[in-house]
């Protein structure tokens, strides 16, 4: 715990509940959740289904909004503020890694990670240009120019990721993000996200897999909308990838 | 916030192209609409372009004088049967005028020229005096023109008229019969091709009598469906009007039972049933307009819906709500407009083979084109407005839970 001090917080939730239907269908799908994330906590929220692990998911993504409580982005509140101004947050602080991976089907590779560069209001060339770059950091560059429907699962995730990445967010929400992958591509996932984190981003994943937990720097178990436990791994998780055989990533890569 | 319109201009362009045949069909109906609309305005148009050009011609020195009955809006019905206002005392009266250098009226007789059995359809009689040659430029072919030595029993003929009557253009000195009196041809009229003209006379199928054999006719009066003048020169033709109309009140007692047009607006009332046809097609050319932009808003709608996990990855990502509208919107406008310019073109290609079989051609005019491309854009907004706002309303939680 002696981290705790000298890295700033990013997120800080107080009381946070989401409510939904009303009268007897009342219910919470988070009662009251108070949770501290500080810069470079690579996350793992646990749980059953319907735990409320993906509804917290998207409240700190900005897509949903909370019944109560407080939500301080960057120590900032931002459950108060206009659609069009959380639409602002999540084009500059917050990258999405999905299940699904939600690519574009008729937009290029390049195209699909450059998009979020779109809503920052970028030119196309430098947009291009900073996809290009990030890529490059994937090992993706010889795919820029296929389309998502040409590529593999693994590639497919770790395109979206680059995406994610783009526009340099604070953190990087991650919704099951090996679920549709088999576990050779998972551990390419897994290792790309644990890279990100030793460069020092922070990422919150949800994941029903408690093999990835071990990539994780801090593990929430949730239960009926509530926290059940918050495990911090003080053991600095340095490297993984003598898990599989050297250079297995660059062979699926190319 | 920026708009980012060239990024959704682009956009768009791929999102249409990715979908080509549906984009194409869509974009069809927007150019059926727009093209029958260029084609009804562009003839319509031509007609009124044909009349400035007579007027032009004339050099802006020409009035009509007509029974106030005619111009109030409705057509041709009153025109012809309605006893007119207008008598030979009117005439005789402005003749006197300096300023005016021919003055011709125009007597509608109720009768068809006929030879025999032979009684050719679409044509008419009228009675004038010989001045009206000068004023319509009327060119004879054969024989002369009325003149004040020719007596109450010749006529003059159009060439159509001509040929229906008597099967050959070269009929001077045959005979035709109107209301039972018998006329000699005395000359034949150069054919014209020019059934749209001030005088809302066509020449080429007109047989002209002297105003006093119209009067014997009519039973010795003369009711006047128009007097055409001619003033000395464009600057007299104001002075000269002035002087008309006084004189006019002072006949018919402070009465304004007549109306005195001059310039453009003599094409105006003339060209009226024209803008009445012209009305009721371009209503008719809206309602496919219309179809279009229910097109429209139907693929905009099955595009939004297509694209639901597209819009909800995109506002994840940090799309606003105005960006999505303007996403969509920009794609409705883009069919539309493109539908709408090839309209443009398809309506005028439209009206240049109607004209073949007219005899004016479709003009070009500056209000057409606007208007086409007022149209185009107006279909884009009202039908690509409403897809669009609800593309933006879809919550991103729902929209990608969607699967494919």
């Amino acid at each position: 715990m002696a981290k705790k001090h000298t890295k700033p917080v990013v997120i800080k939730l107080k009381g946070l509940k989401k409510r939904y239907g009303i009268g007897n269908a009342e219910h919470y799908a988070l009662d009251g959740v108070d949770l501290v994330i500080e810069k470079g906590e690579f996350i793992a929220i646990m749980g059953p289904s319907g735990c409320g692990k993906t509804t917290l998911l998207n409240i700190l993504g900005l897509l949903d909004r909370p019944t109560d409580g407080d939500y301080l982005l960057d120590k900032k509140p931002v459950e108060e503020l206009s659609a069009a101004h959380h639409a602002r947050i999540r084009s500059e602080q917050i990258g999405f890694v999905f299940q699904n991976f939600n690519l574009i089907p008729r937009l290029t590779v390049i195209e699909n990670v450059a998009l979020p560069l779109t809503y920052k209001g970028m030119r196309k060339m430098k947009r291009l240009k900073e996809a290009s770059r990030v890529l490059k950091n994937f090992h993706l560059q010889e795919r820029e120019y296929y389309m998502p429907n040409q590529l593999s699962g693994g590639q497919s995730q770790r395109v979206a990721i680059a995406r994610a990445l783009v526009n340099n967010p604070s953190i990087i929400l991650a919704d099951e993000p090996t679920g549709n992958l088999d576990s050779r591509a998972s551990h390419i996932v897994m290792e790309e996200l644990s890279d990100l984190h030793r460069r020092g981003n922070t990422i919150i994943m949800v994941t029903h897999n408690p093999k990835l937990t071990t990539y994780a720097s801090r593990v929430i178990h949730m239960l009926d909308g509530k926290i059940a436990s918050d495990t911090k791994i003080m053991v600095e998780v340095t490297s993984t990838t003598d898990k599989i055989p050297l250079g297995i990533k660059k062979k699926v890569a190319a | 916030m920026r708009l980012l319109i060239s990024d959704h201009i682009t956009n768009a362009y791929e999102s249409l192209r990715s979908n080509r045949l549906r984009t194409f069909l869509t974009g069809l109906g927007i150019t059926i609409g727009v093209a029958s609309i260029t084609t009804v305005l562009a003839l319509s148009a031509g007609v009124s372009s044909v009349i400035h050009q007579q007027i032009t011609a004339l050099e802006g020195n020409i009035a009509v004088i007509r029974p106030l009955s005619t111009t109030s809006g409705d057509l041709t019905v009153q025109q012809t049967f309605t006893p007119s206002t207008l008598t030979e005392q009117d005439y005789q009266a402005l003749m006197k005028n300096k300023d005016i250098k021919h003055i011709a009226p125009m007597m509608i007789v109720a009768g068809i020229p006929s030879k025999g059995d032979t009684k050719p359809a679409g044509t008419s009689v009228i009675a004038s005096t010989p001045s009206l040659q000068d004023i319509a430029k009327l060119e004879v072919r054969d024989g002369q023109f009325l003149d004040d030595v020719t007596n109450q029993q010749t006529v003059v003929v159009g060439e159509q008229l001509s040929v229906d009557l008597f099967g050959t253009n070269q009929s001077v000195g045959q005979t035709l019969t109107v209301k039972g009196k018998r006329f000699t041809v005395i000359g034949v009229l150069k054919r014209s091709n020019d059934p749209i003209n001030f005088s809302t006379v066509d020449f080429d199928k007109t047989a002209i009598i002297h105003l006093s054999a119209g009067k014997e006719l009519a039973g010795k009066t003369a009711p006047l469906q128009q007097i055409s003048l001619q003033a000395t020169s464009a600057a007299k033709l104001q002075p000269a009007l002035q002087a008309v109309d006084a004189e006019l009140a002072r006949l018919h007692h402070g009465d304004k039972d007549y109306t005195i047009i001059s310039g453009r607006d003599i094409a105006a009332s003339t060209s009226r049933l024209f803008q009445l046809i012209q009305g009721v097609s371009a209503v008719i050319a809206s309602v496919s307009l219309l179809v279009g932009g229910i097109g429209i808003m139907n693929i905009m709608l099955v595009n939004v819906a297509e694209r639901t996990r597209e819009i909800g990855l995109r506002k994840a990502v940090g799309a606003s709500n105005a960006h999505i509208i303007w996403q969509f919107l920009i794609e409705s406008l883009i069919i539309s407009l493109a539908g709408g310019i090839a309209g443009y073109v398809a309506g005028y290609v439209l009206a240049f083979i109607i004209s073949t079989f007219l005899t004016f051609d479709p003009a070009f005019t500056w209000y057409i084109a606007g208007l086409a491309g007022a149209l185009s854009l107006g279909v884009g907004v009202v039908f690509g407005i409403y897809p669009a706002v609800k593309a933006s309303r879809k919550d991103p939680i729902e929209s990608l839970r969607q699967y494919r």
